[in-house]
């Protein structure tokens, strides 16, 4: 358990989540999400809708913002979707309209071999990874230090994914271990130059989702293909790293753990306490609210539940699992923090 | 506010706003509030045309000290309903008439009419005109699916409100939905999973 069993003075959020982050004694639990809060009713509250809240920084930022000022997370995290830089890598995005969320369209690879890939010289200045930096950069100057601002760079497996395509990708890994892994050595550099810029914006910590889901990729090829990038991004990038995998991940959190990454954003698939088991003490957990069948469909009554289970469990960041549903109410987003609160305030009175 | 019961996320006839249906309890009883959270001009218009036309449509009450407040009269929340009621006022065009369905309806699916007589005791059996039992007792069905009504043991062709009073304007307005509930809620389905992002190797 991160509460320090002395009090600790309060703490402003982004001081509550660093130090979450590093493990070390906070004045609460700190409620985060690394992936997004963006809802179609938030984006009404401040005339940000997507998809511009996507692709104006303006926009994207207001977004963002909500988190802090509307929900009462400790968190802002402005890039809501997976695409930033696929896009300024050329993969064909769809972009939707404000209840869905832009994809890659992965059946139109722009990849095919190691040698395709290249790192565009504009990968920094296109429009859609800029965006990303300008947000950054307004988000800082009006928070200051108040709050913690997470950016976000996809690693090299989900690249391949969008840039492969899905299958290409999964059978390439197969086939050929040699070409696989010269891929996605090829491919770190995105993930390290567009993190690197976000720091540069004002970014506090970065997000890494790099999809090698519990369905499709075994611990095995996690250890064969990932963990040895994983270590070299902890290393490379010089913020707090919250590695995103979506699925039942507790067979690969050991070697998750001993990459250097601070944090690991985990599915609901997976229970606190044995996530906190398999994470030996070696990495921050976050995250855990079920999307679909609590915040989604439920009310702030399960919402809650969910939210003591992982503060009992002893996990060091609480939010939801994922990016959430853009439909989710923000009663149940709002009733994260309030349960977080009151637990707190429950186990003060306590002692 | 009260407890969001359903969500337009956007509205077709009115700049993509969302609209919110709520389910809230005043005066010692649940009340339905039509919101939305945005504040361009002609907003609160809208939600205000959206209430109106679930009164029409639903045979709902306007609660007198707001104008996006409604309720049934007979006092209870009727919410699978009043989302059936919600979600057909909002796919109505500002400038389309606005009057209650009535109690029979053409049924192509079985080139026949269907109607649906009602009681006062809140119960209504379905015929076909052209004395197909089987399709009369489909349409009850879908009918107790899409409002929460009980079927009756006694005549499958025949279905009531657990508060038992009559709502014939909401029978009308789920009379063609009933016809072919399957879609309805497949349709209600392929709604509630939008928006939600799945990692690039579950996408289709």
């Amino acid at each position: 358990m991160v509460t320090a069993p002395t009090p600790v003075a309060s703490m402003t959020s982004r001081q509550r989540v660093l130090a979450a982050l590093r493990r070390e004694p906070v004045d609460r639990t700190p409620v985060c999400n690394p992936t997004s809060v963006a809802t179609v009713e938030l984006m009404d509250l401040v005339g940000a809708p997507f998809p511009d809240a996507n692709r104006v920084p303006e926009l994207m930022a207001r977004l963002a913002a909500t988190s802090y000022t509307e929900l009462g997370f400790d968190t802002i995290m402005p890039v809501f979707s997976i695409i930033q830089e696929s896009s300024a890598l050329g993969c064909k995005i769809q972009w939707e309209q404000k209840d869905n969320w832009p994809t890659v369209k992965m059946r139109e690879p722009i990849w095919t071999t190691p040698e395709d890939i290249k790192v565009p010289s504009d990968l920094l200045t296109h429009p859609d990874t800029k965006c990303v930096l300008d947000a950054i950069r307004i988000l800082r100057k009006e928070y200051g230090n108040e709050v913690a601002i997470i950016g976000k760079t996809m690693g090299p497996w989900s690249l391949g994914y969008h840039c492969f395509g899905v299958e290409p990708f999964l059978l390439m890994s197969l086939d050929d271990e040699g070409k696989t892994k010269l891929c996605l050595d090829k491919m770190k550099e995105i993930t390290v130059q567009f993190g690197l810029a976000q720091i540069e914006a004002g970014a506090d910590a970065l997000t890494l989702p790099d999809h090698a889901t519990g369905d499709l990729v075994s611990a095995e090829y996690y250890a064969r293909y990932l963990s040895e990038l994983h270590h070299e991004f902890a290393e490379r990038l010089p913020v707090p790293i919250i590695l995103h995998i979506c699925g039942r991940t507790v067979d690969r959190l050991g070697h998750i753990a001993e990459t250097g990454m601070a944090a690991f954003h985990y599915d609901s698939k997976n229970r606190p306490d044995e996530a906190i088991h398999a994470a030996k003490n070696g990495i921050a957990l976050v995250g855990n609210i079920n999307n679909p069948e609590t915040l989604f469909s439920k009310g702030p009554e399960q919402v809650r539940c969910e939210v003591i289970q992982n503060l009992e469990a002893g996990i060091q960041l609480v939010g939801p699992e994922c990016a959430i549903p853009l439909q989710t109410a923000i009663d149940n987003l709002k009733e994260i923090p309030k349960a977080v609160r009151d637990w707190h305030r429950e186990r003060t009175s306590v002692n | 506010m009260g407890k969001r019961i359903e969500l337009v996320p956007m509205d077709p006839h009115f700049h993509d706003i969302t609209i919110a249906l709520y389910q809230d309890s005043m005066d010692g009883g649940l009340v339905l509030r039509v919101h939305t959270y945005s504040s361009i001009p002609g907003a609160q218009d809208r939600v205000a045309f959206i209430a109106h036309a679930m009164s029409i449509l639903g045979g709902m009450e306007a609660v007198s000290n707001g104008v996006s407040l409604l309720r049934f009269g007979c006092g209870a929340p009727h919410t699978l309903a009043s989302r059936r009621v919600f979600l057909e006022a909002c796919k109505i065009s500002p400038s389309a008439p606005l009057e209650p369905k009535g109690l029979s309806i053409f049924d192509k699916k079985s080139d026949q009419e269907i109607a649906v007589a009602s009681s006062d005791s809140g119960a209504y059996k379905v015929a076909a005109a052209g004395g197909d039992s089987a399709r009369a007792s489909a349409v009850a069905g879908g009918l107790a699916k899409l409002a929460e009504m009980s079927k009756s043991e006694m005549n499958a062709a025949q279905v009531a409100f657990p508060c038992g009073q009559p709502h014939d304007a909401l029978v009308g307005l789920l009379l063609g939905r009933a016809l072919n509930v399957r879609a309805a809620l497949r349709e209600d389905e392929m709604m509630a999973t939008r928006g939600t992002l799945v990692a690039p190797s579950a996408q289709n």
